[in-house]
């Protein structure tokens, strides 16, 4: 397990990711990049713009997600070294986070090689 | 999550190992306090406990987990050992002994030994399972 200090400063990174809209850099960008130039071709071709929510946004809320779930696990194994959580407990919370994070992250490399795979079409 | 049953079968896996860590607790205590005599001659030793477990229903989870509930006394009889010098010895020279019996304790903590490593089993299949569905979109 990686230590409290790096593990707090991915939570701060995360955070910010969510939280700053306009940010610089990071998922927000690059998922804007993947919805507009299929946006832009599907309305050259006349297919309707795709309703419901998009892709950043549910990226968003996954990391949301992860990082609450990051920042229990984190929080139970505070109280466990200070001697006031179950090992049973830590356990459970690290590997739910643990799972979360890996379903993530192998969602992001799926969309990000269908992104890269866009790229190299010749057009 | 969509994982949501996988995580229930999680928490409910952990309150068995919860329910197993009690009752090693309590089978503890019984051993140690095999030879723990009454201070005084007339009183009581120590007690035998039986832990005992209870299906609760988890309103978060919405399912049937276990649950240590209050430990009971064992109602058999003392030990007497005849030791006329002992500080806690009646007027026969009886003492009497705590109704542990430390075989009993041996098997018991094998069988929660066993049960705690059946639920971390549980753990570690529903784990892989979880992994092997996300490796899909690895590959």
């Amino acid at each position: 397990m990686s230590s409290p200090l790096s593990a707090a400063s991915a939570y701060a990174n995360i955070a910010r990711l969510t939280t700053d809209s306009n940010a610089a850099g990071g998922f927000a960008n690059a998922t804007r990049m993947t919805a507009d130039p299929s946006a832009a071709l599907a309305r050259g071709m006349g297919i309707p713009e795709p309703s419901g929510t998009s892709f950043s946004s549910v990226l968003k809320e996954a990391i949301t997600s992860v990082n609450e779930l990051g920042q229990k696990s984190d929080a139970q194994t505070r109280n466990a070294v200070n001697g006031k959580a179950n090992m049973v407990d830590v356990v459970t919370a690290v590997s739910e986070t643990e799972v979360a994070i890996d379903a993530v992250v192998a969602v992001r490399d799926k969309v990000i090689a269908a992104y890269e795979e866009i790229m190299r079409m010749p057009i | 999550m969509a994982s949501l049953d996988f995580m229930k079968t999680m928490a409910i896996a952990a309150s068995g190992l919860r329910a197993q860590a009690g009752r090693m607790r309590v089978i503890s205590e019984n051993i140690a306090n095999a030879d723990s005599t009454p201070s005084r001659p007339g009183a009581d030793p120590y007690r035998r406990k039986i832990p005992t477990f209870k299906a609760e229903f988890d309103r978060t989870i919405e399912a049937r987990v276990v649950e240590l509930g209050k430990s009971q006394p064992d109602s058999s009889d003392f030990k007497l050992k005849y030791q006329p010098g002992h500080p806690a010895a009646d007027q026969n020279g009886n003492v009497k002994y705590p109704n542990v019996n430390s075989l009993l304790e041996m098997t018991d903590m094998r069988e929660a030994q066993r049960s705690y490593e059946a639920n971390i089993n549980v753990i570690s299949a529903t784990r892989r399972m979880l992994q092997r569905t996300i490796d899909i979109l690895k590959a």
